[in-house]
């Protein structure tokens, strides 16, 4: 008797609970201010439209491992057969999506909302290499420039070559965070590769060749070289640190952490960008709902709130500056001028298509990331 | 007798679970990934590959953590001398009240302080430059190996000195005060009376200091550059980058030789101090 009072009494309160009465649970790879970006500004916007709804972001932290330790937790209850997974949105870097799509981790959910029709960048169908359309929508793009402090120095080089003999002349006003401390040195040794070998086209569209890599001693030995005269930094914000208090003159920084932390007064204002030649990778990160979210629904509206044009334009260019992940021309009327032109201050439109590279396809870019520490740092 | 056996083996079953799910089948798992080949097998490529890329790096954290050992050895010892045979009770009350302090903030909080106080136009240079001692263009940047042996030192030496004064004030006082007495000044008394009977306690401190130190991640990825850097910040790179736990597994390995390495020589110390008692 008193059993079926209680589960009839359970079975109401769960049924009377507004519909919103949920958890959205939000993980996010990245440095901080992505998970300030989720805590601070998208989820309190999605909680005002979803009433009862409850946003909680977790960081997972910066770079690849960031993302690494999303993919490892929605593994381990993949194997562990469970059947809803407590992850709804995941926001993950380019190199794991691929490997997340192939594993079966993730739902196919893009052409199910509706700003899905509004991207147009073809990072939004491959991720360095693999396969994800359908699974992600990209959150924006970001781009890694070099940043200088033109009170301290007045000839910045224009490409890899330049900077190289540069260097020589300028010991140690170079300083770039190695590719143990975040993405943006990876970016840089990235593009040295790029520059020096001429196998960027490759690097990026593939196929991939085990024997390409054997070319690449002499320009991993240049870079060891050129290594001696600049600065190895603690990690991507070491670098801005560094710029800021003027301890190097130039470093390779994300465009968007540059724009922001001078925004914050972190940075003088006179300070500059400059995309050499002959270029610098740039990544999106993605949106993406797990295969067995338990709140598959909500995520979907989640995501196609986030990359509303409204949304984008506010949120994504004006107060965190970074590239839209939809078509900009949707973004026409959303946006006053001026923040539009402040993404272009120093890098134009034109400069970002020409100059702004993906990441090699993740053979590739494991390659160069382990011929670095055998060749370069060892 | 079986009974109380019985009991005696159920008394001591929850610790032993817990030791063997927390510490003996990660130690298994972690050595049987290591030894893994990744053509199928056990071999030892994976050891191959970790010497390979990270060779210098497995130095750099040898020279870093010894180093740092000898320091805080010789920090704590000064310390905990003081406090001990200190003369002015202000002096000795204040060291009291303020040598603890670090023990009560993580690495992690320690580390970033440190990036500001050590950096080239951090606080340090600029106390040194205001007060005159140098010139801007004379100060240099700590941010490297020598700011995480100083990160290390400043949160270890305060561990060790603890246990090191608390051996020392258990010490006979009488000893100390006939060696006085003789004319013995407070550094001799302290070298050649008080330090051989605590080297047991200062053993222990440090070697657990040893340990502790081979472990920290975020201090070398916070204090200074990856190139060089320590074996910790390998690990997590392999597993972040490329998903590879065999090869962070081996430099695990390597780092569970380091600290084997000192748990021997103290065992051996452990040991002969024992037999030594026992004649």
């Amino acid at each position: 008797m008193y059993t079926r009072i209680i589960m009839s009494a359970l079975a109401t309160s769960l049924l009377a609970a507004p519909a919103g009465g949920q958890t959205l649970n939000v993980a996010t790879a990245g440095d901080q201010n992505m998970v300030d970006y989720v805590r601070d500004y998208l989820g309190p916007l999605f909680e005002k439209t979803h009433r009862g709804v409850r946003v909680v972001s977790v960081g997972t932290g910066p770079g690849d491992a960031g993302s690494q330790k999303i993919y490892e937790k929605l593994a381990a209850q993949k194997s562990a057969g469970t059947t809803t997974w407590d992850l709804d949105v995941i926001v993950i870097h380019q190199k794991i999506a691929g490997q997340m799509a192939a594993e079966q981790l993730l739902a196919k959910y893009k052409d199910d909302i509706d700003t899905g029709k509004l991207v147009s960048r073809e990072t939004a169908a491959n991720a360095l290499g693999a396969d994800v359309s359908g699974y992600v929508m990209p959150m924006f793009h970001s781009q890694t420039a070099l940043a200088y402090n033109p009170d301290i120095t007045k000839d910045i080089p224009g490409s890899y070559a330049d900077l190289a003999e540069w260097v020589k002349k300028n010991p140690r006003k170079f300083g770039y965070n190695g590719i143990k401390g975040g993405m943006s040195g990876v970016a840089f040794v990235t593009g040295w590769v790029y520059a020096f070998s001429g196998n960027a086209e490759q690097m990026i569209k593939g196929p991939y060749e085990a024997a390409t890599k054997a070319a690449w001693d002499g320009l991993l030995g240049k870079l060891k070289d050129f290594n001696k005269n600049v600065i190895i930094t603690p990690g991507n914000a070491g670098t801005l640190d560094m710029l800021n208090r003027g301890e190097i003159a130039v470093g390779p920084v994300w465009v968007d952490m540059f724009y922001t932390w001078m925004a914050e007064g972190k940075l003088p204002p006179s300070m500059k960008l400059k995309l050499i030649t002959p270029g610098m990778p740039g990544q999106p990160m993605y949106y993406a709902v797990p295969a067995k979210a338990a709140n598959a629904r909500l995520a979907e509206a989640f995501v196609a709130l986030a990359t509303s044009p409204e949304v984008q334009a506010e949120g994504i260019i004006k107060r965190f500056n970074w590239y839209p992940g939809i078509d900009a021309k949707y973004l026409e009327g959303k946006l006053d001028r001026a923040a539009w032109d402040k993404l272009f201050t120093d890098i134009s439109p034109d400069e970002l298509a020409g100059k702004g590279q993906p990441f090699p396809i993740t053979p590739y870019f494991n390659d160069v990331l382990e011929l670095y520490e055998k060749k370069v740092a060892n | 007798m079986s009974e109380s056996r019985t009991a005696g083996l159920l008394l001591v079953a929850p610790a032993l679970l817990l030791v063997s799910a927390l510490f003996a089948y990660p130690l298994v798992f972690s050595v049987a990934s290591a030894v893994s080949d990744p053509a199928g097998g056990v071999g030892l490529a994976n050891f191959a590959k970790a010497f390979q890329l990270y060779s210098g790096d497995i130095l750099y954290t040898v020279f870093i953590v010894a180093i740092s050992t000898a320091l805080t050895g010789l920090v704590s010892i000064a310390i905990a001398g003081y406090l001990t045979m200190g003369e002015t009770p202000w002096l000795v009350s204040g060291l009291a009240w303020l040598y603890r302090w670090p023990l009560f903030i993580p690495f992690i909080v320690a580390a970033q302080c440190m990036r500001t106080f050590l950096a080239k136009n951090g606080m340090l240079n600029n106390t040194l430059v205001m007060s005159g001692l140098f010139d801007p263009d004379q100060t240099v940047s700590l941010l490297d190996w020598r700011g995480i042996i100083v990160t290390f030192v400043w949160k270890q030496a305060p561990f060790v000195a603890l246990l090191l004064a608390g051996g020392m004030a258990a010490l006979d006082r009488a000893t100390i005060e006939a060696a006085r007495n003789l004319g013995a000044s407070r550094l001799r008394c302290l070298i050649e009376i008080v330090l051989p009977l605590v080297a047991p306690t200062l053993m222990v401190g440090l070697i657990l200091s040893f340990v502790i130190m081979l472990s920290v991640l975020s201090v070398p990825l916070m204090v200074a550059g990856s190139q060089p850097t320590m074996l910790t910040v390998d690990i997590s790179f392999r597993i972040n980058a490329y998903g590879d736990y065999p090869v962070a597994n081996a430099l695990g390995v390597i780092s569970y030789l380091m600290t084997a390495i000192t748990a021997w020589i103290y065992l051996r110390y452990a040991l002969r101090e024992r037999q030594e008692k026992a004649a």
